[in-house]
């Protein structure tokens, strides 16, 4: 038990000289500083009993203040505080120790901010990829809507082709139909007397070139269509009279009110 | 007129002074407390005042100031009236670094936000920072002393890492913000 103790007193006994030395050099250098603010501070004094200050602008005190500090900056050569290994050891461990708290408590702040930011990020993408759905609907609305706006224009035209196409058609059908059963029903009397007998007296009566209904009706539609200010067609021995007396009882046609051998086409509406 | 200086006098070894000037004296007390009892590593004396100029009677007793913090309770309007005028028996040079601006009730109105706005824009003229503080609760009041602490180890030069005053100023100034930029 007792070396132990001898030895610890004798390291004590060794550190502590150079302990009170390092105290030593450290209160020189504060007192030698010490000295050099008095100075200062009367320089200062001085100064500011010369130069009444007169208000000048703050801006340009404060542009004056910055770059004297500046120059003073930039001529100020960095140095040791003492160059006593056993207080630079100890201000350097209590320096490291603070700077590495404070720079964790930068490292969590900034880890925080980056956190929120990713948050917002995400958000903001979310925001912008739904605008963009919305975006691209709304342009496919407008580009459909711009097709059938141009084929509007042009399927109006279309609707009319195929309306006076059809219209033609149905024209053509309904005048076939009409010579068909012309020609099934009201044939040219038969001068070889199949017919009625009062057919074959008619038919002997008028001459053999005889004119079918389909064209009589044909020619009271033209003169009608071409001359309708003159509609009428002069009755001859061509037409045959039983047909002509139909067209005129049926109401299809009309008589001239002066001359009995003129007809035309009735108005229909 | 007798102007407060900020280097007109040596300062002492290892202690800072802050000077705490509110018109109604309810911070105050309860800020000096806390400062007071957080800086354990130097010294810290703390003057109070209720506005500038300071009486005369003390100026060869009174220490070098190293921070002023003025108080401004945002509920009344005197309070900025009563900063105002006190700004004005400021040395310019006091403005370089060694002024703060401390808000109290900031959240709570709608005159309080207007009248937000001009101290910051009375900061901003002045390029000096604004803080926030909560003075009702205890941790408000603590906050705001650790806040004001680390201004004052800057203003005071304890700060060992190159950081003077003025540029610690430059730093924490108030901007103030176009209208178009407040959301």
């Amino acid at each position: 038990m007792t070396p132990a103790p001898s030895k610890q007193t004798e390291m004590d006994q060794d550190s502590q000289p150079s302990e009170v030395a390092a105290k030593a050099v450290l209160l020189e250098e504060c007192e030698e500083q010490f000295g050099l603010l008095q100075k200062l501070q009367n320089e200062i004094i001085l100064a500011d009993t010369e130069a009444n200050d007169d208000q000048s602008n703050e801006a340009v005190n404060r542009l004056i203040a910055v770059t004297s500090e500046l120059e003073q900056w930039q001529e100020m050569e960095p140095k040791l505080l003492t160059t006593s290994p056993d207080v630079l050891l100890a201000v350097g461990k209590e320096e490291l120790q603070r700077l590495n708290s404070q720079l964790k408590m930068v490292l969590s702040c900034s880890q925080a901010k980056l956190d929120a930011q990713e948050k917002i990020l995400k958000r903001e993408q979310t925001w912008q990829a739904e605008k963009k759905e919305a975006l691209n609907a709304v342009c496919e609305k407008i580009t459909r809507l711009q097709r059938e706006n141009e084929k509007s224009e042009h399927s109006v035209l279309q609707d009319m082709k195929r309306k006076i196409n059809n219209l033609k058609d149905y024209h053509s059908s309904l005048m076939e139909m009409l010579s068909d059963m012309l020609a099934e029903h009201f044939p040219l009397p038969d001068p070889q007397g199949n017919g009625t007998k009062k057919k074959r007296a008619a038919a002997y009566d008028a001459e053999i070139n005889l004119i079918s209904l389909s064209e009589i009706i044909e020619r009271l539609t033209n003169k009608t269509l071409e001359t309708s200010h003159d509609p009428y067609v002069t009755t001859d021995d061509t037409f045959w009279p039983p047909y002509t007396e139909m067209l005129l009882r049926n109401g299809i046609a009309t008589r001239h009110p002066e001359d009995c051998n003129k007809i035309r086409l009735e108005n229909f509406f | 007129m007798a102007l407060l200086t900020p280097y007109s006098k040596v300062p002492e070894l290892n202690t800072a002074t802050v000077l705490l000037v509110e018109n109604e004296e309810e911070l105050q007390s309860k800020l000096a407390n806390a400062i007071v009892q957080y800086e354990k590593d130097f010294n810290v004396n703390v003057r109070l005042a209720r506005k500038l100029p300071l009486p005369v009677e003390n100026k060869e007793t009174r220490p070098r100031i190293d921070l002023i913090v003025f108080i401004v309770n945002l509920l009344s309007e005197r309070s900025l009236q009563s900063v105002e005028s006190s700004l004005a028996h400021l040395h310019s040079d006091c403005f370089l670094g060694k002024v703060c601006f401390l808000v109290t009730d900031a959240r709570c109105g709608s005159h309080t936000q207007e009248r937000l706005v001009s101290v910051r824009k009375l900061a901003a003229s002045h390029q000096c920072p604004v803080l926030c503080a909560e003075h009702r609760t205890a941790e408000g009041v603590n906050a705001a002393a650790v806040r004001l602490l680390n201004i004052l180890k800057v203003t005071a030069g304890m700060s060992p890492i190159a950081t003077t005053a003025l540029y610690l100023s430059s730093l924490t100034r108030c901007s103030v913000t176009s209208d178009l930029d407040e959301d």
